[in-house]
Order: C-alpha cells, then structure tokens, then sequence
C-alpha cells in the first residue's frame, strides 16, 4: 500500500524559466569565454596596424554565434 | 556601380625642362596617381627635389610650429588669393614669430620669476615667527650664529653652559635662532648635537622674514596679472593671425609637395619619364592639359595593363552619392580589388534593411535621427559625416520597421487580443488585425507585427533572410571567380555550395514525402564531391558552416527582442510599479523612464549596428570577397583655404 507521501511539483513555468536562463547565461559565459583571448589579441595586432580593423572584428565577433543561438534557445523554451 | 572605376596606365615622358610645368598641371587637376619609383638596376635616377624644396620645407616646419604652439583647428575661413599670400608670406610670417618670441620671453621670464619667489617662500618657512632681520643673522666677529631646528626646548640646557646668550625658540616648527659668545661655540654646539640640531640655510635677503614673505606675496599677484595679460595678447595674435597660418600652411603644403614630387619619378640627364594610374574616362582631360600647358612638349601614352599588374592598379570607388557614405565601411575591411565586385551598393540595401529589422522601434528612430542631424550640423568633420549619414538611412530604415511593427519606446501602438485578455495599445481605438494563420508555430500573423508574440515564425524567416542572403555572396564570389579564373573553377568553389544545398532542400522534401529521398541525396554528394575538388578538404570541415551561417541570421530577432524587453522593462518599472504610488514617486518615474530609456538608445546604435555590420563581415564578405586593393590618391590637394 502507498503511503500518503506529499507530492511536491515543480511549476512547469517556473522550470521553463530556469531553463531559459540558463540556455541564455552559459551560452553567454561560452561565447564570453571564447572572445575573450581572440579580442586581446585582436586589439594588440590593431596597436600594430590599425588596417586590421576590419579582420580583428570579425575574428572578435565569430564566437558570437553562441549567445544568439542560446538566446534562440530561450526564446523558444518560453 | 558594383565595379571600381576603370584605370588606365598612363606614362608621361618629355624634356626636363617641361618637368615644372608637367608637374604643375598634375597637382592641378588631381587625378594622376603617380606610381612611386624604383631606383633599382635601371639606367633611370630618381629626380632631385626642386630648387626652393628646402626652403619651403623650413618654412612649413616653421609654420607648423606656430599653429601647434598656439593650438590652432580647422576651421572655416574665408578664402584668400594665392599671389596675395605668397607677396605676403615671409614679411608676415617673420612678424608673427618676432611677435610670438617677444610675448613668450617675457612670459618665460616672469614664469621663472614665480619659481624664484617660490623658493624663496619655502626657505622662510621656518624663520615666520622668528622677528629677527634677516641681515642681523650674519656678519658678526665675536658671536656665532645657530640657526636650525631641534628636538625640543634647550633653554635650561643652555643656562648651564653660559648666560651670554639670546634664543629664540619657535615651539612649533622647533626652530631656534642661537647667538652666543664665540668662545662657546664648540660647547654650544655639542650641546646641540644631542638635541638633534640641524642647520637650515638663512636666506641671502634682509628684512623680518613675515615683511619678506608680505612683499613676495604683493609681487607674485602682479606678477599673474601680467602673465594673464600676456596670455591674452597670445591668443589675440591666435585670433588674427589663424586665417593666415591655415591658408599659409596650405599653399606651403601644395607647394611643398610639387617640389618633392621629383622624388617619385625616373628621370635620366635632359628627361623624366612618370608613370602612373588615371582614371579611364579622364585619361583624355590628362592629355589635353598637358599638352596646352607644356605645349605639345611632353608624350603621353596608354600603356596595357598585364595580368600580373593588376594587383598594382589603385582602386577608387564608382558609386552613386547615395551610397557613398558606406564606403566607410568597406574601408573599415578592405579596400576591393581592381578586378573584383565592389559590393558598396548591396551594402547600402542589406546595412539598414538588418539595422531596421532588429531594432524596429519609432520612438529610437525619431531620437536617433535627431541626435544624427545634430551631430552632422555641429561637428565639421571628414570622418564623421559618413557615419552620420549611414546612421540617417539606418534610422530611416528603423522607422519603416517601428511602422510594421508598430512599436514606440518598447509600448506597442495597437491592443493585442491575447491568451490573457486584451492589452491596451499606446493609441487608444487602434486594434490589432489578423491577417492570416502563419504555417509555423500556429502564430496568428497581424498588423502590426507583435514581435514577441510571432517567435517562431521570426526565428524561421530570418534564418530563410540568411539564406538567401548568403546564397548571394555565393552567387557573387562565383562572379568574381569565374573572372579571375574561369568557369570551372568558380562552378568547384562556389557553384558547388549551391549545388550542396539544393540537395539538403530535395532531400528534406523527399524526407516530407514529395520526392524519392534518393533524388536529394545523390545531388548532395555531387555537390561534395565538387566541393571537395574546388576546395580540397577545407570544403568539408566548413560544410556545417552552411547552418551555422544562416542560424547566425536569428539575430535579427532574437537582439531585437532584447532590446524590446529591455525597453519594456523600463516602462513597467517606471509607469506600473513607482508611478502609481503618486506624489514625489511620479519624479522618480519620469526619471528611471528617461534614464532607462537613454541607456537604451545608446544600446541600440551599438548593438544593431555591430549585429548588421557583423552579418556583413562575417557570414556575407566570406563568400566572396577577398579586398585589399591599393587606395587610389591622385597627385595633387583639395583647396580648402586659397584659391588661384
């Protein structure tokens, strides 16, 4: 026989939210973590010579893809 | 439009005699590029500066000086005639320096005056309470003189040793002024020595040291007055003397630069010969002004360009004015080359189209619009009105997007029916409308847009907008490749990426159950298999790129989105939670409402404007463009100051 134990829920909205938040923060600490070391060195190489500009940017800015998928993710958990 | 400007090589030869006016011509009409020489096993020298190059080099310098010295900034001035300035320009260049020398020296002078009266302060310091004259603390034959500090009270000491003697003791600073019998110097002073006693210098003046101090005091003052006077004259000769240093500096520039263009040219004893680039359609302008100013003396000639020389041609732009201002941006990255697309015009439609898309918002637009119309008016400057100008067509572009999706600082215009009732819109009476069901997600699409409540349809169109957007930049590099080296070639490279995903699209089809799935398949491994033979094994490992790459667009709504979240947030903090609680509450609302609101609008120029730059750079440039063309600069100066 089963005794009468308590059933506790957790609040599907509540776990939709968590779970967005987390797809949006690590995908940020991700795509953080990555730009951080192409950024310094990007900047370094444009103390060199500012024509790389253009091709430090976008070297900075590819890691980028992440966030915008974990925010991608989110948007579509909630 | 879509193609650099075609040039022509152009190589101009005549007798060294012409060289003055040959070179003349060229500054004058601005669209030579000389192409620099190289001395290397040839039996060409390069040519040797003109008379007056030193000459007029040391007066820039001279110039130059003056206008860093007394900060002088472009500015608009009236223009003035050359032959004037020139009449003018060693007499009133020699007076302005004697003027400048003058003020300066005796700027200089007074300044050093301050630092002596400085010190002098400083040295006195410790004599302030001591009321002895000065000159009473030297010239003695039988008394010695202690002047210094110690570490406490020495008087009772003192008695011990003799009753000969006068002290003054400041308690303070711990200074002593000790006169005492000559005979009892040495016990005196080893007394002292236990008390730590350290000499301080007496100052060489006379008079009580508060008089002294009283006295530098009343002539430092004057001392200011007369720098703070002369500190005017300067900039009153700043005043009058600008227009002339900035026209000066000009017509010494221009001046400078015929006279050293010898440098960049071949010449042998009697002739020169320049080589260089003109753009085609003026190639003709070039051989008609030579030939009048010289005379017929100097032959110019169209040279073919070889393949191999194409890397050497300069590039200029050949856009419309419109689209000119994104020329910044393809500078920003890379100049094109010669042969290659110029994709200026694409940029000018994709660059605001993303930027509208994700940012969306009437009310951003208006105040971004404003800020960019000031910005432009008020600072005079090269560099900035481009960017200006690319942030008019961006806002232009948000205004269209705020209309359809009818959004206005975060506030949706029109009531939307929702799941949970209906939420009021900012325009009371406008309703939301349903157009039609979208075939993703069961969205209901509207007017206007409510983009939070059309996710998946945004995230899946978007994601379509990348696709096609990148299947342009394909469609362009296999222009560009097809150019460079033949169809085949560009049909590997880049008709092969097409061919890929024309397979994924067939084989997702016969997934659904349109079509054998067999179909989608062997398409696809044709396609890879020309990709592998186009590309070689960097094919294969950028193959995911192709999704990855066209995910990438989902940016257009998902920053978008941000920023609508961020902008609503402020709303509701400011007008749901403090506004109702009334009184001095409403002041803390419009103020979270204005600052949020702010950090918001700052928020989107950089974050829409970096995403769209950024699907430019990244996921559209990548395809196809290669850049690194040599910047076109023609021989010669754009007046700004003088006229001929």
């Amino acid at each position: 026989m089963v005794g009468e134990e308590a059933i506790t829920m957790m609040d599907p909205a509540g776990l939709k939210a968590i779970g967005a938040g987390l797809a949006v923060g690590l995908a940020g600490l991700g795509s953080g973590l990555a730009e951080k070391d192409i950024g310094a060195a990007a900047v370094g190489a444009m103390a060199e010579n500012e024509a790389l500009f253009g091709k430090g940017l976008i070297l900075t800015v590819i890691p980028e893809t992440i966030v915008i998928f974990g925010l991608v993710v989110a948007l579509l958990i909630s | 439009m879509l193609k650099p400007k075609s040039m022509t090589r152009a190589v101009i030869v005549g007798h060294k005699e012409v060289l003055d006016e040959t070179v003349d011509t060229l500054h004058d009409i601005n669209i030579f590029h000389i192409e620099e020489y190289n001395e290397e096993d040839s039996t060409f020298k390069i040519g040797k500066p003109f008379e007056n190059a030193g000459e007029v080099s040391k007066k820039l310098v001279q110039l130059r000086s003056i206008s860093s010295f007394l900060g002088i900034k472009p500015k608009e001035v009236p223009i003035q005639d050359t032959k004037v300035l020139w009449a003018e320009l060693d007499e009133k260049l020699a007076r302005l320096e004697n003027e400048l020398d003058e003020k300066t020296e005796e700027k200089n002078s007074y300044e050093t005056r301050l630092k002596e009266l400085d010190s002098l302060q400083k040295e006195l310091e410790p004599f302030v309470s001591i009321p002895i004259d000065l000159k009473n603390y030297r010239g003695y034959e039988n008394l010695s003189v202690f002047a210094g500090t110690v570490k406490g009270d020495i008087s009772s000491e003192l008695s011990g040793i003799t009753n000969d003697y006068e002290l003054e003791f400041d308690p303070n600073t711990l200074t002593i002024a000790l006169f005492v019998r000559k005979d009892k110097e040495e016990i005196v002073a080893e007394m002292l020595a236990d008390y730590e006693f350290r000499e301080i210098r007496v100052p060489d003046v006379e008079g009580t040291p508060s008089e002294i101090i009283a006295d530098a005091e009343s002539e430092r003052n004057s001392i200011n007055e007369k720098i703070s006077s002369l500190e005017k004259n300067i900039s009153n000769i700043k005043e009058r003397y600008s227009d002339f240093i900035l026209a000066s500096d000009e017509i010494l520039s221009i001046e400078s630069q015929k006279s050293e263009a010898p440098l960049r040219i071949a010449t042998s004893e009697h002739t020169f010969v320049i080589d260089g680039w003109v753009p085609s359609d003026e190639y003709n302008k070039l051989t008609r002004t030579l030939e009048s100013s010289t005379g017929g003396r100097v032959f110019v000639s169209k040279q073919e360009v070889a393949e191999e020389e194409e890397e050497e041609v300069p590039v200029e732009y050949n856009n419309a004015g419109v689209t000119k201002p994104f020329e910044t941006i393809m500078n920003l990255y890379a100049r094109p080359k010669y042969k290659e697309i110029d994709p200026t015009a694409l940029i000018f439609i994709t660059f605001p189209l993303f930027y509208g898309m994700i940012l969306g918002d009437i009310g951003y637009a208006l105040i971004l619009l404003g800020l960019a119309f000031g910005v432009k008016k008020l600072v005079n400057s090269d560099a900035i009105k481009p960017l200006m100008n690319i942030l008019i067509y961006c806002q232009v572009s948000t205004l269209i997007f705020g209309v359809l999706y009818g959004e206005f600082l975060g506030f949706p215009l029109a009531s939307l029916h929702g799941a949970h009732g209906i939420e009021p819109g900012l325009i009371a009476g406008f309703e939301t409308i349903n157009l039609f069901q979208s075939p993703i997600g069961g969205e209901m699409i509207t007017y206007p847009i409510h983009r939070t409540h059309l996710v998946m349809t945004l995230i899946v169109l978007t994601a379509l907008i990348g696709v096609a957007h990148i299947n342009l930049g394909y469609i362009l590099g296999f222009i560009n490749e097809k150019k460079k080296h033949g169809f085949n070639a560009a049909m590997l490279e880049k008709g092969s990426w097409i061919v890929v995903e024309i397979g994924i699209v067939l084989a997702i089809l016969g997934y659904v159950g349109y079509l054998p799935i067999a179909v989608g398949a062997a398409i696809f491994v044709i396609g890879f298999i020309m990709l592998i033979k186009g590309e070689g094994i960097k094919g294969p490992i950028e193959l995911p790129s192709l999704l990855s790459n066209s995910l990438s667009y989902t940016r257009l709504i998902a920053v978008g989105l941000s920023s609508i979240y961020i902008a609503s947030t402020v709303n509701l903090i400011a007008f749901e939670m403090i506004w109702p609680q009334g009184g001095i509450a409403a002041v803390f609302a419009i103020l979270v409402f204005i600052f949020g609101h702010a950090l918001n609008t700052v928020l989107s120029i950089i974050a829409p404007g970096l995403h769209a730059l950024r699907l430019q750079y990244v996921e559209f440039f990548t395809k196809f463009y290669e850049g690194g063309g040599k910047e076109y600069s023609p021989f010669g100066y754009i007046r700004k100051y003088t006229e001929e």
